[in-house]
């Protein structure tokens, strides 16, 4: 029983990104990603919802979001968003078993068929696309 | 439902979702920034019916993908015939709340109803 208790980390097994390579980075940033945008989705339809309320409403709404704090959180949903499509993409190409590589002998030295460099690639293709597509979105917002 | 039927439906409303939120970035893009917040500019994007579509087709995409998502990280942390149950309506009935007040906002903004 202890054993079973000592296994089961909970939440602080899945927030521990340090364990197994960057494939556990892409994990772990993956649901961090989809997190803070079901935050901002949600928050973002209730920002919306004031434009019924009418002008004055809606500009009281743009005073507090159209801020440069307003823009640093833009910015980081956009890299939230760019990481989150194209390792989710990645993620669906892999269970399609796209790009993963046949089954065979595990022989020295072993390589990973699973997750191979092509999938280790695409993780950092991601993070990169992530940061150029962060740096237009505050190049835009800020240079409004 | 089965999983895997539930997966298909996840990768399905992502790639719905990556077209659409590209459409709703570009018609911000369109003109400058600031300019596209402006009331009015908001207004006419709720006016124009194919577009108020295309957000209510959004809404549901995302609010589906991204409740199903909480769902399968809330169940990956932990197990049991309640607590899924629990988490299953739980996200159904979130899923249904947010819908409902994001379409509450493109009828009332489309039909000039503030």
């Amino acid at each position: 029983m202890a054993e079973r208790l000592s296994n089961r980390e909970g939440i602080k097994g899945m927030a521990n990104p340090t364990r197994y390579g960057i494939e556990r980075v892409a994990y772990w940033l993956q649901r961090l990603t989809g997190l803070g945008l079901l935050a901002y989705l949600i928050g973002h339809i209730y920002e919306t919802s004031t434009i019924v309320n009418g002008k004055i409403a809606w500009n009281q709404m743009l005073e507090l979001t159209q801020t440069p704090q307003g823009h640093i959180l833009l910015t980081l949903v956009i890299g939230m968003c760019v990481f989150h499509t194209a390792n989710g993409i990645r993620v669906m190409l892999g269970h399609g078993g796209i790009g993963v590589g046949k089954p065979g002998q595990p022989e020295y030295p072993y390589k990973a068929a699973s997750l191979n460099y092509k999938q280790r690639l695409c993780i950092w293709v991601s993070i990169a696309l992530a940061a150029l597509a962060m740096m237009y979105g505050a190049s835009v917002l800020f240079g409004d | 439902m089965r999983e895997s039927i539930i997966m298909k439906i996840h990768y399905g409303t992502a790639l719905g979702a990556v077209a659409l939120v590209a459409v709703h970035i570009l018609m911000r893009m369109s003109q400058k920034f600031s300019d596209s917040l402006q009331y009015q500019n908001v207004i006419a994007n709720y006016h124009f019916l194919p577009y108020a579509l295309m957000l209510e087709v959004l809404l549901v995409l995302l609010s589906v993908h991204g409740f199903n998502g909480l769902r399968v990280i809330l169940l990956e942390l932990k197990q049991g015939s309640t607590y899924e149950r629990m988490i299953n309506y739980g996200s159904l009935a979130a899923m249904a709340a947010l819908i409902a007040y994001g379409s509450r906002t493109i009828l009332m903004a489309g039909m000039g109803v503030s």
